[in-house]
């Protein structure tokens, strides 16, 4: 029976001791269960409907889970978990949220059995660290020994699980292409960034039509029809203010007294933004891309001066012209200020009230170029000087698809990365967890102390991943180690089914950082919102 | 005994396993038998009503489709492939979710069967490869240059639709606007740019023999000041400007003082200038027309009247982006800045006609237009909105085999060369995938079947008939002719689809499916960022009791 002790001064309801344990447990597996048919290369998808009627198709917990509104605080540990998994890691959200529930499941059976959460805590720490160690030390290979396949394999094994599951090979190769071509090396390491890799989507074609474009690509067209699509090699500017007639912030009233003035006033306002594009081309831009607005008459100028710039210069340019892009996403400027070199400039004025620009501050490319996608017009930077941007151009039957592919990709991309970052891999497909469970077995014999039923327990968790697998894939639940779609087992890192060694660590890591944080509650209060919940009370 | 505890809002439905499959099927078959009357040449029109009362009549399945207010998410993703289909190719929309709804169809058995919706999947994608595969050995390469080919290869294409009771009109129509406006790539690449390029005017009143492709732009404008300038000009010289033509006001909020008596005059005598002064900058290019996106005032109109220029204001941006295409001008923002190239020579007559009781302006007879406006007549509002439908859909036909001149037989030939070559191949398909490969090979016949269905002959004799043929080799091209219901040879009648129409079919329709199959559980009434207001009514509380929780045995038997 439920205790809910009312005292005077808690205005709301409290509980404590076993109840609360067994609450937070079924809460967590509540979770856990919803997101469980999703594991694997034969798990299946959710679809999502909001009270608009907005659909998301997929598959990836960490979305799952954030559009369900969920309730129960314990719950909601376990969502916030899998944000954490998604954002550390970026692939395993599922793995995690499953081994956290089996966690608290065996450790709420242990202190029915009148053993202190204390000890199944220090116990579960214990299991932890021999594990993480176990998998560094044992089971993880160096990625070098396996060649340049493995990676192909760990973006396969990430994909396997969704919806481009079938084209897993063409859309591993397209992944691993991306993240190497935006390798960066500095003095001390290498890095993989991979938000410089955008991915763009388009309806229409087949998954199977989706590619990898050396470049950035902004989904836009140019600002005129008048300007060239193509400009090589390019030069840069970056701005992040209006390139419209000049106008006064915070609704200056001018006075004037003479007409005259009023005159020049107006011409001072056109004259000012026609001077900063003159100063961009006096510098060599030969595109602009900026934040904001450019007004028609900017256009103009910028046209009629390239127009002219180009006569001047006819005998180095092949190719005449200039493009000029307006309101780009501030995000989308960063990286390709960042990818050309340029400047993302706020103001001309410099440190003595005039206005330049200097051309150190424009970004260099070998071409920019306007190119038909679907029904859309993408500009495309091309060879970037500084660090290389590709772009996926993502085809796909509709909207949710593309949405699902999109995310399968960024995870594929995470693991991808994580692969190269730590250069260790370990076997998938539940072999790791197997392995561990069966060592910590044994462990759990050799230690004398009361912790040695929550290591043995721990071990057992384990086992729940390669059981889910093999649920999932429709199969007895008995085999470790599977290659699920012919159901057999078999060594999964000679068959290529791999994933980062990190990315394993660090689910084992959440997974029991969380159980530990939940078990250690024996006493909830809720407090009352509101009256309208006294009422209803 | 424990207390139930609550995880979910109350607001949320949850459904999942196999029952969800089901309904999601169910819906996008539902989708998929609204329209499948619309299929061929013996298609029927639907009549759509909206809210605001308004009258839609068409048999184009995107316009059908997007109308339709539906509330199953199944339903609304299988509208999005209609509306994907549409914007890639133009044509093949009601063909893409008829198949779409048939493979969800037969995949249903197998879900009764416990077979794994992947396993569906996969067998599905091999049999969309292996489709494509014969689509590529079936495709007859075409001249794209030669008009009769082409004028024959998109009637046949538009045959199902309401004006192919007009014969080549409309063919026609589609086929002069996209030469037109086809702009070479070099490398053998054409770009037609359909969105910007051709303007699509409808003027009830006329015949729709009427219609034509002028080799110009007509707009819905007369001259400023009808009377004073001219309408009728040959060989005009057009300046295109985006600029007011009437004294400009300032961004800034200026107040201007005025003390003396003298300053109030000075002022008006400013801005007079100002418009004198402008319209003396531009006159110095002798234009006979002058045309502005924005504002003109009084006295410019005058200006320019007395100078014998004709003036029309406050065009539309797209508009003019055609007129300078069309006639070779430039837009100039500035009248200063005015240069000898930038104005348009092109055009050989301009005219301002009159239709009803609507002025139009006519910049027409073009040396090298490279934008045009087709001009539609016809009875009724709604006809010419189906027409205009019509007209696109010829045209997006026209684009992609400008594009791509790769043929493929229509009338359900290619469905069927498609079935027999997947059947043929099942048989060499190992494991369980065998079965759902063979049923994709089956829902490919669903187009031939609608469209024997819609032409009101014998289904059966008519699809065992063409499936005998279709098993011997060497009958790929043979169909069923939509309007009489008769087996012939496509060939022989001309009945053709252009490939990209058909390859893009059949990859969205398969994709989609496979989607949607994918999906075990659907969770809704999730809110949006806590909108306030009523939500729905909270259904009953989801409560998961410890025995419920630990359904691990989700096994299959």
């Amino acid at each position: 029976m439920a205790i809910v002790a009312q005292t005077p001064d808690i205005l709301g309801e409290r509980q404590s001791g076993q109840d609360v344990r067994t609450q937070n447990v079924v809460a967590c597996q509540a979770v856990a269960n919803i997101v469980k048919s999703s594991l694997g290369p034969v798990g299946l998808d959710k679809m999502l409907v909001d009270d608009i009627g907005d659909v998301t198709i997929t598959n990836d917990s960490a979305t799952i889970l954030k559009m369900l509104e969920v309730e129960h605080p314990a719950a909601k540990v376990l969502v916030e978990l899998a944000e954490l998994q998604d954002r550390e890691v970026g692939d395993g959200t599922t793995s995690v949220v499953i081994l956290v529930t089996e966690l608290l499941k065996r450790a709420n059976d242990l202190v029915r059995n009148k053993i202190h959460p204390t000890s199944i805590i220090s116990g579960y720490r214990l299991a932890m660290r021999e594990a993480c160690k176990y998998v560094e030390e044992k089971l993880a290979t160096k990625v070098e020994k396996l060649g340049k396949d493995s990676l192909v394999n760990c973006a396969k094994t990430s994909m396997s699980t969704k919806l481009i599951a079938t084209d897993s090979d063409f859309f591993a190769n397209l992944v691993v292409d991306a993240v190497q071509a935006v390798k960066t090396t500095n003095a001390r390491e290498v890095k993989y960034p991979i938000k410089s890799i955008n991915i763009l989507k388009a309806h229409g074609k087949s998954a199977k039509d989706s590619y990898l474009l050396n470049g950035y690509a902004l989904n836009m067209g140019r600002a005129a029809q008048g300007m060239s699509i193509r400009v090589a090699p390019a030069r840069i500017a970056c701005l992040d203010f209006n390139l419209q007639k000049t106008k006064m912030q915070m609704g200056v009233h001018v006075l004037v007294t003479d007409p005259r003035e009023l005159e020049k006033i107006h011409e001072r306002e056109a004259d000012i933004t026609k001077e900063r594009i003159q100063k961009l081309l006096k510098a060599g831009g030969n595109v602009v891309l900026t934040t904001k607005g450019i007004d028609d008459m900017s256009l103009k100028a910028c046209l009629l001066n390239f127009h002219f710039s180009c006569l001047v210069q006819s005998f180095y340019f092949v190719e005449s012209g200039a493009i000029a892009l307006r309101r780009v996403g501030k995000e989308d400027l960063r990286h390709v200020a960042k990818a050309t070199g340029a400047t993302v400039v706020t103001t001309f004025a410099d440190m003595e009230g005039e206005e330049t620009f200097d051309s150190s501050l424009l970004g260099h490319a070998d071409e920019v170029v306007e190119e038909r996608i679907a029904d859309d017009d993408v500009i495309l930077i091309k060879g970037t000087k500084n660090s290389s941007a590709v772009s996926l151009i993502l085809r796909g039957a509709n909207d949710y698809m593309l949405d699902e592919m999109d995310r399968a990709l960024h995870d594929a991309l995470c693991i991808v990365k994580r692969t190269l970052e730590s250069n260790m891999v370990v076997a998938g497909g539940g072999a790791v967890e197997a392995a561990l469970s069966v060592y910590l077995e044994y462990l759990s014999t050799t230690l004398g102390s009361r912790e040695q039923l929550a290591i043995a327990e721990f071990a057992e968790s384990l086992l729940v991943i390669p059981k889910v697998l093999s649920v999932n894939a429709a199969k007895d639940a008995t085999y470790m180690g599977l290659d699920l779609s012919k159901g057999i087992v078999r060594n999964n890192l000679e068959a290529g089914v791999i994933e980062p060694a990190m990315s394993k660590v660090k689910i084992i890591q959440f997974a029991t950082e969380a159980a530990i944080m939940i078990l250690r509650i024996d006493d909830m209060i809720k407090l009352v919102k509101d009256e309208r919940e006294n009422e209803e009370d | 005994m424990h207390a139930p505890v609550l995880v979910l809002k109350d607001s949320l439905k949850r459904e999942s396993g196999s029952k969800v499959h089901h309904a999601n099927i169910q819906a996008s078959k539902a989708v998929a038998d609204i329209i499948r009357t619309t299929l061929g040449p013996r298609s029927m029109l639907k009549m759509l009503l909206d809210a605001a009362g308004g009258i839609v009549v068409t048999n184009d399945g995107n316009a059908i489709l997007r109308e339709l207010d539906l509330a199953h998410p199944a339903a609304k993703s299988m509208i999005e492939l209609s509306r994907t289909q549409d914007e890639e190719v133009g044509d093949g929309t009601t063909s893409v979710i008829v198949l779409a709804g048939e493979m969800l169809h037969v995949a249903a058995t197998f879900i009764d069967k416990n077979y794994h919706p992947t396993v569906i999947c996969r067998a599905y994608n091999k049999a969309l490869e292996d489709s494509i595969a014969v689509l590529d050995k079936v495709a007859m390469p075409v001249d794209a240059t030669d008009r009769a080919t082409m004028l024959g290869l998109v009637k046949s294409c538009i045959g199902t639709k309401f004006t192919g009771q007009f014969g080549d009109l409309i063919a026609d129509l589609a086929i002069d606007a996209t030469t037109t406006v086809g702009v070479d790539l070099g490398q053998g690449l054409r770009e037609v740019d359909i969105k910007k390029y051709i303007k699509v005017e409808k003027v009830p009143g006329g015949q729709l023999e009427d219609s034509k492709v002028l080799k110009g732009v007509m707009i819905n404008k007369d001259v400023v000041a009808p009377g004073k300038m001219r309408r009728k000009i040959l060989n005009p010289r057009i300046i295109l400007l985006d600029c007011p033509l009437e004294y400009k006001k300032g961004e800034n909020q200026t107040n201007a003082e005025l003390v003396k008596e003298e300053d109030w005059e000075v002022l008006l005598k400013m801005e007079e200038e100002y418009i004198q002064n402008l319209c003396m900058q531009i006159l110095k290019f002798k234009p006979d027309l002058v045309i502005t996106e924005k504002g003109l005032s009084d006295l410019a109109c005058h200006y320019l009247s007395k100078a014998g220029v004709s003036a029309i204001r406050r065009l539309r941006k797209t508009d003019n982006n055609r007129i300078a295409k069309a006639c070779g001008a430039v837009v100039v923002n500035r009248p200063e800045e005015l240069q000898e190239s930038d104005i348009g020579t092109g055009a050989g007559l301009f005219e301002i006609k009159k239709f009803g009781d609507e002025f139009f302006a006519f910049i027409v007879d073009c040396k090298d237009p490279k934008a045009c406006t087709v001009l539609l007549r016809g009875a009724s509002k709604d006809l010419l909105n189906e027409v205009e439908r019509n007209l696109q859909d010829a045209m997006s036909v026209a684009r992609n085999i400008l594009k791509n001149p790769k043929l493929l037989p229509g009338g359900g030939a290619t469905e069927l060369t498609v079935s027999a070559a997947l059947k043929q191949k099942s048989s060499s398909i190992e494991g369980i995938e065998k079965w759902p490969y063979e049923a994709a090979a089956v829902a490919f016949e669903a187009i031939p079947r609608t469209l024997a269905q819609n032409c009101g002959v014998n289904v059966i004799r008519t699809m065992t008939a063409l499936q005998g043929k279709h098993a011997n080799v060497g009958n790929e091209w043979v169909g069923i002719d939509g309007n009489t219901g008769d087996i012939v040879d496509m060939k022989d009648r001309k009945i053709w689809d252009s490939y990209n129409v058909k390859a893009q079919t059949f990859k969205t329709a398969i994709e989609a499916a496979c989607m949607l199959l994918r999906i075990d559980d659907i969770v809704s009434g999730i809110k949006k960022k806590q909108a306030p207001g009523a939500g729905p009514t909270p259904s009953k509380p989801k409560i998961e009791e410890e025995g419920d929780a630990d359904n691990e045995q989700i096994l299959p038997e």
